[in-house]
């Protein structure tokens, strides 16, 4: 007996799309598209069908995964639910907590899940640490560091603009938050700075911005004191074109220390005498399985009616939360207690 | 023989060593022993007070092969050129103001003081007695944070952002118990471990601290008794123009790590990111009679080019960086952060 494979319909094609579509097909999942740009591209790089509304898509699928911008997040998810469709989202769920309970509010009364994208989570290097961590191997975690460094996202326009993105520390630095508050535990109080070099501006003389416009380079930095006492730092980096995209941990505890860096763990190298292409927007997850492709199949199970997923919607909720709080920070210019681990409620 | 010239033809230079209580002292008197052009001649007259299974005093300096006088006068007496103050943090103010008064040049182990009082009066003794103040930040002559400051000032990084440091190490309590006794250290890990990076931040940017913010706990080393103050700490400095740096201090390499630790800079600019690891250089590996691992240095010993930078000046007159005003500068950051740490809000400087 065959079954009928499982539809996903898959909202917006833009960077994240093209990790999480060829994770759907290896699931042997059927994959329909509904974008406002690019949608013939996208179906004919994969394969796939691309439809033109967004009901067409919610008559026509099992699920719903949404790789759209932030702000597009809330109506969305509420459109697929509202149609009877579980969800996948990418992170951040929202861009506020109150968006992010309307969402959970509507998922709990038509009875549908949500999960949150937050794709490290299923890193292999982060899952290992945190296991080895929950199983005291290094003892009580007391002082960790989770660095994330890329080019500034050069593929969309949104990502720069804070009203829509959220900004570096909501967008980007949301994955090492969540992961800090996975492996330490709740998090109680958040102090944030941040640094940015506006773009180098290439005047063409008619007032426009020049074509080849340089990005703005944004940095912050996020210390977290969590509900054991534990602290966290967590750094990320939206740099110049061309920077190469790494990531790095330092987990110190009382019985032992873990750390990774993605730029030493590199199980083939290649010296051809010319300098390799830097840059790229996401990690080298080419010798082992696509985490996308373990995040969605973990997802699909709990759709299934399998067991919870290694991500919740209720922690996607809270990594808004300290993101939020994160941004509080850095527009007081002091820290920010997170009152209770259930409420998003900040002094 | 005081008017001795070396081989060199060089006059011989007095160095004193001012007390074993710091693990640099060692690593000083070691140079200096074999250092040509050199006499040294150490005091640890409190020894006496130090726990029992530390090993100190003149059964240090014998074990070490260099001369050794039981007081700080006699000492003194030898009319030293130069002194290495290497007390406990707290306990620096009285041998610099007696080195002043007998007309030494002095280099100071960091910090230089555990208050800004202390601090202030040390530099100011020297500069009434004419004597010139070095602060201990060898990290400064490292061939990579010089590299760095070259790339910096030539533009290479573009506009500077942001930074993040590291200096973690083991816990000293082992070899010196005194680390963690706030009444002689003046605090714990931060007390410890911010000054270094603080210096390479200042002389990299130029830039004036605005404020700080700092968090510490005592979870590492928790199990050993006489731990009584923090052993993990995240520092973040605020600088003027918007340059933001976040400095780890912990105390949190393993007992048992092959290495005692290190120090670790990334500086994130606007046109490129830089990471310096001055001691990373080592050859690795395992030996089944040990545990942690083999971690064999071959990196430049900036201790050595510490002390040479430090003589030079000696022999020259001249006052050798980084000097007091550094000193004042990461003890200001120091006390900021533990001042944060304490009250739990931001700290203007």
């Amino acid at each position: 007996m065959t079954q009928t494979p499982l539809a996903v319909g898959l909202i917006g094609a833009g960077g994240i799309s093209h990790a999480h579509i060829p994770a759907w097909l290896e699931l042997g999942a059927s994959v329909t598209v509904f974008t406002i740009e690019g949608g013939d591209e996208v179906a004919a790089r994969y394969g796939i069908r691309h439809v033109e509304s967004l009901e067409e898509l919610l008559a026509g699928c099992d699920l719903v995964d949404i790789c759209t911008p932030t702000p597009t997040h809330r109506f969305l998810v509420e459109a697929a639910l509202t149609a009877g469709k579980d969800v996948v989202c990418e992170k951040p769920i929202a861009l506020t907590r109150a968006d992010a309970e309307a969402i959970g509010a509507l998922a709990a009364a038509v009875g549908h899940q949500v999960f949150p994208a937050h794709v490290v989570r299923y890193f292999p290097e982060y899952r290992l640490a945190q296991q080895a961590i929950a199983a005291g191997q290094i003892g009580q975690p007391a002082i960790s560091r989770f660095t994330r460094i890329g080019a500034h996202p050069a593929w969309a326009d949104w990502f720069g603009d804070n009203a829509q993105s959220g900004g570096i520390i909501m967008d980007q630095m949301i994955h090492d938050l969540d992961i800090a508050r996975w492996i330490c535990g709740e998090v109680v109080d958040v102090y944030a700075v941040q640094s940015r070099v506006a773009p180098a501006t290439t005047d063409n003389g008619a007032g426009e911005r020049g074509a080849d416009v340089a990005p703005p380079c944004v940095t912050a930095q996020v210390v977290l004191t969590h509900e054991s006492g534990a602290l966290s730092y967590v750094t990320g980096v939206w740099g110049p074109p061309g920077t190469t995209f790494t990531t790095s941990f330092s987990l110190a505890g009382s019985e032992g220390v873990l750390v990774h860096d993605s730029r030493t763990d590199l199980s083939i190298r290649f010296d051809t005498g010319e300098r390799l292409a830097a840059g790229g927007m996401r990690p080298d997850t080419s010798l082992s399985e696509s985490p996308y492709l373990t995040e969605l199949r973990d997802f699909a199970a709990a759709f299934a009616g399998g067991s919870a997923p290694r991500v919740s919607f209720e922690d996607g909720v809270r990594a808004v939360d300290i993101a939020t709080a994160a941004n509080e920070s850095l527009r007081i210019g002091a820290s920010v207690t997170l009152l209770c681990a259930d409420q998003g409620v900040f002094l | 023989m005081r008017a001795g010239t070396s081989l060199r033809g060089e006059r011989m230079l007095r160095v004193g060593i001012l007390s074993f209580a710091h693990v640099h002292a060692a690593t000083y008197a070691t140079l200096l022993r074999d250092w040509p052009g050199v006499e040294l001649l150490t005091a640890d007259p409190d020894a006496a007070t130090a726990p029992a299974e530390e090993l100190r005093g003149s059964k240090l300096a014998r074990s070490l092969g260099v001369n050794h006088v039981d007081t700080y006068e006699q000492l003194f007496a030898w009319h030293p050129d130069a002194v290495i103050v290497t007390s406990e943090n707290a306990r620096h103010r009285p041998l610099v103001e007696a080195a002043a008064a007998a007309g030494a040049a002095v280099l100071c182990e960091k910090p230089l003081a555990t208050t800004l009082a202390d601090g202030r009066a040390m530099k100011a003794a020297c500069e009434a007695a004419g004597v010139t103040l070095m602060m201990a930040f060898p990290v400064r002559f490292s061939p990579a944070f010089g590299q760095l400051r070259e790339a910096v000032a030539g533009g290479m990084l573009g506009t500077l952002l942001a930074a993040t440091g590291t200096n973690n190490g083991k816990i000293p309590v082992g070899e010196r118990a005194w680390f963690t006794d706030p009444e002689l250290s003046g605090g714990g890990a931060m007390v410890d471990h911010i000054v270094h990076v603080a210096d390479l931040l200042a002389v990299l940017t130029g830039l004036r601290p605005r404020s700080v913010r700092a968090v510490s706990n005592r979870i590492l080393h928790v199990d050993k008794p006489s731990v009584r103050a923090e052993t993990g700490g995240l520092v973040t400095v605020s600088y003027e123009g918007g340059f933001v740096a976040t400095i780890d201090c912990s105390w949190s390499q393993p007992d048992h790590a092959p290495t005692w630790g290190g120090l670790t800079l990334q500086v994130v600019g606007s046109a490129g990111i830089a990471d310096i690891d001055p001691f990373a250089q080592h050859v690795g590996g395992f030996a089944e009679s040990g545990p942690g691992g083999l971690h064999l240095n071959y990196g430049v010993n900036t201790d050595s080019i510490l002390l040479a930078e430090f003589l030079g000046a000696v022999r020259a007159g001249s006052q050798p960086q980084p000097d007091a005003t550094a000193g004042l500068d990461t003890l200001r950051i120091v006390l900021a952060a533990q001042e944060s740490a304490h009250i739990g809000s931001v700290v203007a400087l």
